[in-house]
């Protein structure tokens, strides 16, 4: 009986074949993602379907992150000379194909100082062909993993010290081995991409992209925790990114990634392709186990976690993608590679969705202990048009607003600032004059407040109040109690409330209360 | 083929969907494909299909965002409020919007020809300000791609 790894350098060699009978021609790659898409980029790849010459060959990518400059093209002469076109239309794209040693100028400061570990190949490998991932040494970790016990799998990831990319940055060995070491058979695996948490785009990024690399890291952690059965939840508008899965899937079915016997090794995996209904509490995990079952999106109680009593009361483990797409990393350089990115404390890259008012818009992945100034004028080139940085609203709705003068801030796993500002899903927005720090706070809790699920009575209660109390002061018919009812609130719906979303929910009004408060008391008349 | 009452329903969920709770959403979702929205006798169908007593199939369609269970106008244009739509002029866009309709859509019969709604967030802020035009988003959207769309649906 032949090795894992010797069964798949026999699969990624068959994919090198089928790749070189393409080495004597131009290599065009047009971005498509739910991004691009948008901004015309389908019409971009039709048109170059059509009009490409037989000299050069299409390749459809998911996007590298830069949102800015979408659609793009990128085209590689056989020679390896290759040229980057930005915000491209159709008919450039048309002009293009008939000339394809049109030059072109590039500014490389977007993704200069950024660190790839999850996002590395985006852009530029095929997305909808298994082919381009596996020519650049794909599911090489999932190959080395088999050879593995199970328990030595889950002690390289535990020596790499990755943690949860989802929010809550528990780390991921831990959760595996929980669930592995849990009474009850079957074992679930959940990949967690409802990704509905507004100012965050990276899943689908990664979806779209790299949705090879999502699969990858998805078996290798089914196998350490000992798992037969694995959904891939995704979000109900995340169209795009379902397509893309779901034929990473069959690919994978193919290719002997998934189904019996997986690699020759006897263990065996299957998956199954679910669709959420929209809901930022749906991206919490024990509502996301509710929505698969068929009932109300609530969360339950913990304990019992998930890992001992999860989908339909199995031991499940719950991943979000961004995770699971360090893990093919992890095995394959090793843990102490991983170890070497980032801070000590935290290990690793995090993918930031920057938007807001910045130059350079896009899903960036820095190591872990990057400042948000850096992300913010480094690889986001500062402010629109030199407009004055008035704040910066980092993690989402469950988080909170950091003011200028705190931008050497640094991101970690979990709390950023003392002020109880936390890095969440890892958003970013930089704010200026056009939208006030106030009316940003106000945004984010009328949010929370529509998106409660009303299952706890202090976040169900709560957040319209603080939205209420919030109105109030803004409309210039607020009082000075009113600054300590909104003190007060925040912090019984961050103590009292039963998930997630509502322990987070008190976030910019304590930030804001704490760094902006010349503001608040400019609201009340004494 | 068209479904229009609930035999063909019943035999369609029947061929698709086994009858297992976990298969809810998944009927829903079916459903909405099929009609637009969730009609009420079709939640019912869902109900007896699944042996879910109807109450429960209705709270968990009114607890899910996507669902509709009003049937929406001819057209749905959606207009994102998120921070970095909102900083990019996104309240221009639905201000816009909403002025055109207010003063032209409503049709004789009283349904909306188009329905004008606002999303939290359409996660795709690096292009904001984003509109979607039935299901279709559009990045970077300006005052003037509304002013493209709506004209040509609503000038009838």
């Amino acid at each position: 009986m032949s090795s894992p790894t010797e069964v798949l350098n026999d699969v990624q060699s068959r994919a090198l074949d089928r790749e070189l009978t393409n080495r004597e021609k131009t290599r065009v790659v047009v971005q498509v993602d739910h991004g691009s898409v948008a901004v015309g980029a389908n019409l971009v790849a039709s048109t170059l379907a059509d009009t490409l010459p037989e000299s050069a060959y299409l390749v459809v990518a998911g996007s590298d992150g830069a949102s800015f400059e979408a659609p793009k093209i990128l085209v590689t002469s056989p020679e390896g000379q290759g040229s980057v076109y930005t915000n491209v239309s159709p008919d450039f794209a048309g002009k293009l194909a008939g000339n394809l040693n049109m030059r072109s100028e590039h500014d490389q400061s977007f993704f200069d100082s950024q660190k790839r570990v999850a996002l590395d190949l985006a852009g530029e490998i095929s997305s909808t062909v298994v082919d381009d991932y596996l020519a650049n040494n794909g599911y090489s970790g999932l190959a080395k993993a088999l050879t593995m016990s199970p328990a030595d799998v889950i002690e390289q990831v535990k020596l790499s010290g990755l943690r949860g990319r989802g929010g809550a940055y528990f780390p991921a060995a831990l959760k595996w081995e929980g669930a592995s070491k849990a009474i009850g058979t079957p074992k679930y695996f959940v990949v967690n991409a409802e990704e509905g948490e507004p100012g965050i785009f990276k899943d689908r990024h990664l979806m779209e992209s790299v949705p090879h690399r999502i699969l990858e890291g998805m078996i290798i952690a089914a196998y350490a925790t000992g798992v037969e059965r694995a959904y891939f939840y995704i979000n109900a508008e995340a169209n795009l990114s379902a397509s893309r899965i779901r034929l990473a899937v069959d690919q994978a079915y193919a290719n002997g990634f998934l189904g019996r016997n997986i690699l020759g090794s006897g263990y065996e995996l299957e998956v199954e392709i679910c669709r959420g209904a929209g809901g930022y509490v749906c991206g919490e995990e024990t509502t996301l186990l509710n929505t698969l079952e068929g009932y109300r999106r609530e969360p339950r109680l913990r304990p019992p976690f998930p890992t001992e009593a999860g989908l339909w009361s199995k031991p499940t483990v719950i991943n979000n993608p961004e995770t699971l797409c360090s893990v093919p990393f992890i095995l394959t350089n090793g843990p102490d590679e991983f170890r070497n990115i980032g801070t000590d404390q935290a290990s690793g890259t995090k993918i930031v969705s920057l938007s807001g008012s910045v130059g350079r818009p896009g899903v960036v992945e820095v190591p872990m202990g990057t400042t948000l100034r850096d992300i913010i004028y480094d690889i986001g080139g500062g402010t629109v048009n030199g407009r004055e940085l008035t704040g910066v609203a980092v993690g989402g709705p469950s988080s909170g607003v950091l003011p200028p003068s705190e931008l050497s801030t640094r991101i970690a796993p979990g709390l950023l600032h003392e002020a109880g500002v936390m890095l969440g899903a890892g958003g970013v927005i930089a704010l200026d004059e056009r939208l006030s720090v106030l009316e940003t706070i106000r945004s984010l809790a009328s949010y929370n407040a529509q998106e409660s699920c009303g299952k706890c009575t202090p976040c169900r209660e709560g957040t319209p109040r603080i939205v209420d109390t919030l109105d109030r002061l803004i409309a210039g018919t607020g009082s000075r109690s009113d600054l300590d009812e909104l003190r007060y609130l925040a912090d019984v719906v961050k103590t009292a409330s039963l998930c997630g979303l509502g322990q987070a929910a008190g976030g910019p009004i304590t930030s804001g209360l704490k760094f902006f408060e010349s503001e608040f008391n400019n609201l009340v008349p004494y | 083929m068209v479904i229009s009452d609930r035999n063909t329903l019943r035999a369609e969920l029947r061929k698709e969907f086994p009858r297992d709770r976990g298969q809810l959403l998944p009927a829903l979702h079916f459903l909405q494909h099929e009609f637009g929205y969730l009609p009420d006798w079709g939640m019912e169908v869902v109900s007896w299909h699944l042996g879910i007593p109807a109450s429960e199939v209705y709270g968990a369609a009114t607890s899910y965002t996507e669902l509709r269970i009003r049937r929406p106008g001819e057209h749905v244009l959606r207009v994102c409020r998120g921070i970095s739509c909102t900083l990019n002029g996104a309240d221009e866009l639905y201000d816009s919007a909403s002025g055109y309709l207010f003063s032209n859509s409503t049709e004789a019969d009283g349904t909306e020809c188009v329905t004008l709604e606002e999303v939290g967030c359409a996660y795709m802020c690096g292009l904001a300000p984003v509109i979607e035009w039935d299901h279709q988003l559009i990045g970077r959207a300006t005052v003037a791609s509304i002013d493209q769309l709506l004209p040509e649906v609503s000038d009838r």
